[in-house]
């Protein structure tokens, strides 16, 4: 049996080393313990909700993404995972070609999205030093997860709209990086 | 002797403390977040420099945005900013003159109008036509088949809408129908047309700014058009003057009745609007009204430092005055 003054020591010391752990971070929320409260309106023929475990639980792909702003502040890059836009799309009932996909925030902002982009195609795309290089294949898709763990509300989390590469050196405009998604909506035109 | 768990309970004191900060002697800095439009951030990097030369306890923080969006920070995304400097002057009362929530406070009730610009037309030795463009011909040359042109996104910078508002003010001011058409509007598909009515000309934009051919070239924001530019991708841009004054360019003067650059020339700006194609923005409605370029300072009534926000604008607007080469012109 543990005499009463060295449990107590030790638990000290336990206590202590918690707090420094917790202090250092090393004590993170593991990945998907919490789903944040969240969802997502899917908007084209009907109507449909998804929580964010339900958006969690269809296919995922990943990728790298960097983007940059209009000032040409570079953010990034970072490892994304996420479900492709064209496939929440087709769950909203699927687009003609000449139909254009309305994605908005939380915030207030609105991007629109052709059926091109849908696909990765006509998006400008920049080297390190911000000169346009040639398009490599590029996806579309709204993240939650960022480097491995849930997207932050800072970095536009729960769902934010991330255009990915498969190598990290590939700078993308931050305009279609919409955060705080809340609401895709097919444009039938 | 010392227990092992009082030994480890004292090195984790110690990692504590330090992750804590508390052996920390450096005197902590006001850190000051100024946020100005795309077309400051050069003249406000070197203010800040100046500033901090003279005021080492207060560390500026410059985060440059689109105008539209700079003011965003304050107003949707609720940020603590201490300065927002803008390109147009009309965003501040229009964005900001509202309370901050029911009952409270605007988020300001004032602006001071600092600096102007003007619209120009920017290129370089190896543009098609660079051996040939002149004041007065310089609409002619935009219009040729053979010579591409780049102005920024409309539905994201102000000097993308400008770049509209100057071709379709220069329509009339040279009296050629269809010029809007020919240097930007038929490389759109639907054709881009200004519709006239009561002495107005209005662009409608489309929900997506996609030229259909490589006449054109829009992007997101200014430095990519530098860029293009450098590059051959485009011949001319339209820039704001300072822009292109500041990169080293060379730039055509257009005339003070399209430029957007004179304040006599107001009402005249008045007769053209661009209509975004969709409110990108909850915050902000689609129309925009042709005006002279006028820049302006505020300091939102949530700022975290109010009295420093203060001491730097003077010192901001102290330097304006300066006229410095690649700068906005100062208000006198």
């Amino acid at each position: 049996m543990i005499p009463v003054h060295r449990l107590c020591s030790t638990l000290f010391a336990v206590m202590l080393l918690s707090a420094v752990a917790l202090a250092c971070g090393c004590l993170g929320t593991a990945e998907g313990a919490d789903a944040p409260d969240w969802n997502l309106t899917l908007a084209g023929d009907q109507e449909t909700v998804l929580t964010f475990a339900e958006i969690r639980a269809l296919p995922a792909v990943e990728g790298y993404g960097y983007s940059v702003s209009t000032v040409g502040i570079k953010y990034g890059p970072n490892r994304y995972r996420g479900v492709l836009l064209a496939e929440l799309v087709e769950m909203a009932g699927g687009v003609s070609a000449d139909d254009l996909i309305y994605v908005s925030a939380e915030d207030g902002y609105l991007w629109v999205f052709d059926t091109a982009q849908l696909q990765g195609e006509e998006f400008f795309t920049f080297d390190e030093n911000l000169r346009e290089i040639p398009a490599p294949p590029l996806n579309v898709i709204l993240a939650y997860d960022q480097d491995g763990e849930l997207l932050t509300y800072e970095d536009g989390g729960p769902l934010r709209l991330v255009v990915i590469a498969e190598t990290p050196d590939v700078i993308t405009e931050g305009s279609s990086w919409v955060k705080w998604v809340d609401r895709i909506e097919v444009h039938r035109r | 002797m010392i227990r092992p768990a009082v030994t480890l309970a004292l090195i984790a004191l110690a990692v504590l403390a330090a992750a804590a900060g508390c052996t920390d002697t450096e005197p902590e800095r006001t850190v000051l977040t100024v946020i100005p439009a795309g077309s400051l951030l050069h003249p406000l990097e070197e203010i800040e420099a100046a500033f901090e030369n003279q005021h080492p306890d207060i560390d500026v923080r410059i985060e440059g945005h689109g105008s539209i969006q700079a003011i965003r920070q304050v107003t949707d995304l609720g940020r603590g900013i201490d300065v927002v400097a803008v390109a147009d002057a009309s965003l501040i009362p229009d964005m900001m003159y509202i309370p901050m929530s029911e009952g409270s406070e605007n988020y300001t009730d004032w602006y001071v109008p600092f600096a102007r610009n003007e619209i120009v037309i920017a290129y370089t030795d190896r543009s098609t036509g660079a051996e040939e463009i002149t004041v007065e011909n310089w609409y002619r040359v935009l219009a040729r088949p053979d010579v591409q042109v780049g102005f920024s996104n409309p539905m994201l910078d102000a000097c993308g809408y400008r770049a509209l508002m100057v071709t379709a003010l220069a329509e009339e001011y040279y009296g050629e129908p269809d010029l809007f058409e020919a240097i930007i509007g038929n490389s759109f598909d639907p054709p881009l047309t200004p519709t006239r009515a009561g002495g107005v000309a209005t662009i409608t934009l489309p929900e997506r700014m996609r030229p259909a051919d490589a006449k054109v070239a829009i992007r997101d924001g200014s430095i990519y058009l530098l860029s293009l530019l450098d590059a051959g991708g485009i011949d001319y841009a339209f820039e704001y003057r300072s822009v292109a004054e500041e990169h080293g360019l060379r730039w055509i003067d257009l005339p003070p009745g399209i430029n957007l650059g004179s304040a006599e020339h107001a009402d005249d700006y008045q007769k053209v609007h661009v209509t975004l194609g969709f409110q990108r923005f909850r915050s902000i409605g689609s129309e925009r009204t042709g005006q002279p370029v006028v820049y302006a300072v505020t300091i939102p009534c949530n700022a975290p430092y109010p009295d420093e926000a203060r001491i730097f604008v003077e010192f901001m607007l102290a330097a304006f005055h300066e006229k410095r080469a690649g700068w906005p012109t100062p208000i006198e």
